[in-house]
């Protein structure tokens, strides 16, 4: 294989990963919120989180493009400020992967989360547990198959994304070019080789995630 | 004497009020009623699950919710264990760390000690390892009161604890359920809709109706001393009758009913002494009607009050007993469908006056088993 096949093999996991990191640490406190907590603006935060699973992706990118370019409304002040801009770097690559997984995990774990019977959270309560604890030691293991099936859904949306991720990061060989976008450069460029070494690579990995993501759901019910 | 339980609530919900007030002392009371009372709402707000409007909550003299003073004590923090319609034991955790699960705050060898001593006590030891979806349903229910009973609640909360058994183990578990509560002292609140159930679990009965109470009472006041035509009418008592009064005095009360004169019994006590004309209730125990035997001579009105005549126009075997339902010769439209009053004799008597074949009876009812029913 050569460098650029490696290197866009080694960004793709490395973003795909770290997507689904940030999916965890946002995604299942906000499934949680969604889910059993009543809070003003809550049809709002699930519009916009479940959004870019149907807008089409270069659309979800350009808005974060508005948002977070040099001349966006989070990205000026941050170019202002630092002389430093996301948009074509590699951490591009990971907004627009993680925007584009979240709604998988969030719909996900949040129905595993609401098919948890509310009796137990309150046998919880009646036992000395905060809503904290309850959620830790009750709630989320009751809910972790559901969690985990929605994790390995969103890590291979994360390495799949293709066309949020164009718009925000590029496709910049060795820098911002994962393996959907290298696909698609060694197809417009003619070496059928390597595209289809990585077509073989992404659909084998796509297969295993699907039999894990059956499996647990399977299990969580 | 203060109470050791004091409720008094009023929740307001889309289509449903309830607005309940009543008190308790040692011992279970048992809130009985039919489905959609507001029986569990009820518990939900002294466990401090559901918030009420406006009310006060007082256990052993400790202020759990008051709306004027604005106290509110969170579920953590009420000392009130709750063992669920369906037990909610911790599917994930084993029969121990269930029991164990209240005991968080204390030190890991006092919780050890404690929980064993808990799993001993309710002959659940040797399942300890388990997990809830091995055991059978009467261990659930030892397990989740074993898992409210560890933390030493000041009020134990029960709701439905047996619609989850098969009606041969009801009847076991509701002695042993009643065995636990006498055991523990603890005071307990026990919602139920089964009559029976109530019955022999309670000490004292709060009957709902619609989300208001309609009494409350010792069980066997409840049973004999209804407040009114409704609560008969709940508590499943059979031959609820009206009829219309002729004469009260302070200790005996005429009425006319079906065309005959009946004479009960008025309970000085209650001083009860409705004008003449007026309607009124009362109810016979189908228990206490007696036929009267052919081979014995005429009957003597002397001997035999409130004496009237019908035909069995229906029957029905229950195990050990015949419940025979009674049609007067009076014309007029019956009382209840299509017969007057029901009568229930045991078998050998059945057998031995050979009512499968004689239908027509002459029965006497005595003046005291004729209860009368406040308006």
């Amino acid at each position: 294989m050569s460098g650029d096949t490696v290197s866009a093999l080694e960004l793709s996991l490395r973003v795909a990963v770290l997507a689904t990191v940030v999916n965890a640490v946002i995604g299942i406190p906000l499934a949680y919120a969604l889910a059993r907590r009543r809070f003003r603006g809550k049809a709002v935060v699930d519009l916009l989180v479940t959004l870019p699973l149907v807008l089409p992706p270069t659309v979800t990118g350009y808005y974060l493009i508005v948002l977070l370019g040099r001349r966006g409304w989070l990205g000026a002040p941050l170019y202002q400020a630092t002389g430093w801009t996301i948009a074509f770097t590699w951490y591009a690559a990971v907004v627009a992967a993680t925007v584009m997984a979240l709604p998988l995990l969030v719909r996900t774990a949040r129905a595993a989360i609401e098919s948890v019977d509310r009796d137990l959270e309150k046998a919880a309560y009646t036992l000395g547990r905060s809503e904290w604890r309850t959620a830790l030691e009750v709630t989320l293991p009751l809910a972790r198959n559901g969690i985990l099936a929605g994790l390995v859904l969103a890590f291979a949306r994360a390495l799949g994304e293709f066309g949020a991720t164009l718009m925000l990061a590029g496709n910049i060989p060795g820098r911002t070019t994962t393996v959907p976008l290298a696909i698609y450069t060694a197809v417009q460029t003619g070496e059928s080789a390597a595209a289809l070494a990585l077509v073989g690579i992404l659909t084998a990995l796509s297969c295993v995630v699907l039999v894990v993501a059956g499996r647990l759901g399977a299990r969580a019910t | 004497m203060s109470e050791r339980l004091e409720v008094r609530v009023v929740t307001r919900l889309p289509g449903f009020t309830l607005d309940v007030a009543w008190t308790a002392g040692d011992g279970v009371a048992v809130l009985f009623g039919p489905s959609g009372a507001g029986k569990t709402l009820t518990l939900q707000c002294l466990a401090g699950l559901l918030r009420p409007d406006t009310g006060r909550i007082v256990v052993d003299g400790r202020v759990l919710f008051d709306s004027t003073a604005a106290v509110d004590v969170p579920p953590q923090a009420r000392r009130v264990g709750y063992v669920f319609q369906g037990y909610a034991l911790f599917p994930h955790m084993s029969v121990a760390e269930n029991v164990g699960f209240g005991l968080r705050q204390r030190p890991r060898a006092a919780r050890a000690a404690r929980t064993a001593e808990v799993l001993e006590r309710l002959g659940l030891a040797d399942l300890a390892a388990r997990r809830p979806h091995e055991l059978s349903g009467g261990q659930r229910q030892r397990v989740a009161l074993g898992r409210a009973l560890a933390t030493d609640p000041a009020l134990l909360l029960l709701d439905e604890p047996l619609s989850a058994l098969d009606a041969p183990l009801r009847r076991a578990l509701r002695d042993e359920l009643r065995a636990i509560l006498r055991d523990w002292r603890t005071a307990a609140v026990v919602v139920t809709h089964d009559f029976t159930e109530a019955y022999r679990l309670a000490d004292r009965i709060v009957v709902y109706d619609a989300g208001r109470v309609v009494q409350s009472a010792p069980r066997s006041e409840l049973l004999w001393q209804p407040a009114s035509e409704s609560v008969a009418r709940i508590v499943g008592i059979r031959n609820v009758l009206r009829g219309t009064v002729v004469k009260a005095t302070p200790d005996r009360i005429q009425l006319r009913w079906r065309g005959q004169l009946l004479e009960a019994v008025n309970s000085p006590s209650r001083s009860y002494l409705p004008a003449p004309d007026s309607p009124i209730a009362f109810f016979v125990r189908p228990e206490y009607v007696r036929l009267i035997r052919k081979d014995r001579g005429p009957a003597d009105p002397r001997h035999h009050m409130n004496l009237m005549e019908g035909t069995v126009v229906g029957d029905e075997d229950f195990g050990t007993t015949w419940s025979l339902r009674i049609r007067l010769d009076a014309p007029g439209t019956p009382a209840q469908g299509d017969y007057d009053v029901e009568v229930e004799v045991p078998h050998l008597v059945y057998e031995i006056l050979e009512i499968d074949r004689d239908r027509r009876w002459q029965f006497s009812i005595h003046r005291g088993s004729i209860h009368v029913l406040p308006a």
